[in-house]
């Protein structure tokens, strides 16, 4: 077995244990911690792509931005407030239907799909690559996608405001 | 020898050297400080009190490890080692000489900003499993003044980006070649200036330490604390700052770049960022604290702004100039 495919295997366990811990945790703290690991995790299997910048994106975004602004969440609602709140996880059993749907559906596509039994190497410089193709071939959107967080950001603020 | 085993070997020379060099640097903070208000300062363990860090790390080795009855214990005792790994596993990717240095990545400062963006997830690990209110509420405020100053600190760091075209940080000290960035009419002094406070704020110091405070939150996240867990949540935060600070004299100050022969680089760089360290530890001691909503007014509605203009700025420049990027 190469490297990378120890690598892999070695991500995917700790990746399907945390996000399984994230949805079965019944402490919702607990919860946000194994959803950095997974979102970490995540990270790691870019970094086995060789998409070095996705990985960093990852790490900064979600893992540190996303867990954080959760986290900030939780504990306005749960400590200061004083109202514990606990996971349920109700609906189980129509999630985990709908989550081997999706599953079935995707290996479905992947079956069609011809892939590469080898994965080609990634050519040339990926983040110079990434920042040209955002500016000229995807520019209407990510323009779009502004529009859209602006849209957002202005929403928040109208429901944010106090009535004076 | 195998690739991997004289990565394993460097790496492991750097973690100690890192550890060590930063317990070191307390002396140095806690004499520069004795020496602003008039004091001499550790002066008893060793001569000139050089043996004080080592005396400290024995005597917090030693002491008794507490931890509080009703605490989250796994999180608890996770919080230190979540803190202190990425602050240490930034150092991988800093070039101290050409050829020196773990990894210069080339995402080298992308890397070095997202993890330690991870740090964020250890200090609230502390806050919260030490189920103390004086814990949690520090733990608040560091979330709350990270969200806010993170942006700023991010756009002061791609300066140095957008002028040299570059994310490796080896790379940007080889674009300063003809000049320091922070000798950049306007773009890098502001930048710069930017960099310092944002930095400041992300290092939690004063004036930006509301969520340590000692005097209305006993220590902070870290109240619960005492030991040897203590003692890594310590090293952690001061190599974090030194770790900023070398970045700091990267980005601005030329990192390596001296006279003298090339092996001097690694001094150069060093003393440099010591430079940055002791800037700061000086605004450190000579300002007080202030209050969040001024906090948050200072990073939303001036630091932003600038660097955000300054970025743009530095942007239509290398447009202009048509050097820098990629192309």
């Amino acid at each position: 077995m190469t490297l990378e495919a120890a690598g892999f295997w070695g991500l995917a366990a700790v990746l399907l244990a945390s996000s399984l811990a994230v949805v079965l945790t019944r402490n919702l703290f607990h919860s946000v911690l194994y959803l950095a690991v997974a979102l970490v995790a995540t990270g790691g299997v870019f970094l086995l792509l060789d998409a070095a910048f996705l990985f960093g994106v990852q790490l900064l975004l979600y893992a540190g931005g996303v867990v954080t602004i959760v986290v900030f969440a939780i504990m306005l609602t749960e400590r200061l407030v004083g109202e514990r709140i606990r996971q349920t996880s109700r609906s189980l059993v129509p999630g985990a239907l709908l989550a081997v749907a999706v599953l079935g559906s995707v290996c479905v596509f992947l079956r069609r799909a011809s892939l590469p039994v080898k994965r080609p190497p990634l050519a040339g410089a990926l983040t110079a690559a990434l920042g040209e193709a955002l500016v000229t071939r995807y520019v209407m959107a990510f323009e779009l996608l502004a529009v859209l967080f602006v849209a957002a950001l202005l929403g928040a603020l109208y429901f944010a405001r106090t009535d004076d | 020898m195998a690739p991997a085993v004289r990565d394993l070997i460097a790496a492991f020379v750097l973690l100690n050297g890192v550890i060590g060099a930063v317990t070191y640097v307390t002396l140095l903070e806690r004499k520069f400080t004795a020496r602003m208000q008039s004091r001499i300062g550790p002066y008893r363990v060793g001569p000139h009190g050089l043996l004080q860090p080592i005396a400290d790390a024995l005597k917090l080795m030693m002491k008794e490890d507490v931890v509080p009855a009703m605490s989250d214990r796994w999180v608890y005792n996770l919080a230190p080692l979540a803190f202190l790994l990425p602050c240490v596993l930034v150092f991988g990717t800093i070039p101290f000489a050409p050829g020196l240095g773990l990894a210069d990545l080339n995402i080298g400062l992308l890397f070095f900003l997202a993890v330690s963006a991870l740090e964020i997830v250890g200090l609230f690990m502390g806050g919260w499993g030490s189920n103390n209110k004086y814990a949690l509420l520090s733990a608040m405020r560091a979330v709350n003044q990270i969200i806010s100053y993170d942006l700023p600190f991010i756009f002061a760091a791609l300066i140095p980006v957008v002028l040299s075209g570059t994310l490796r940080l080896g790379g940007i000290v080889e674009a300063q070649q003809g000049g320091w960035y922070v000798a950049y009419p306007v773009i890098g002094q502001l930048g710069f200036l930017a960099y310092l406070v944002a930095m400041l704020a992300a290092e939690n110091r004063v004036p930006f330490d509301i969520l340590e405070a000692e005097s209305e939150l006993v220590a902070g996240f870290r109240v619960e604390y005492s030991g040897m867990k203590f003692a890594l949540i310590q090293l952690a935060e001061y190599a974090h700052v030194i770790a900023t600070s070398y970045l700091g004299a990267l980005l601005f100050l030329g990192g390596w770049l001296g006279p003298g022969p090339g092996w001097l680089g690694a001094v150069w760089f060093t003393l440099k960022a010591l430079a940055v360290f002791l800037l700061v530890t000086w605004v450190r001691w000579s300002f007080v604290r202030i209050r969040v909503d001024q906090i948050l007014a200072i990073s939303w509605k001036l630091l932003l702004p600038v660097t955000l203009m300054l970025l743009l700025a530095a942007a239509f420049v290398v447009a202009y100039q048509g050097g820098g990027g990629v192309a």
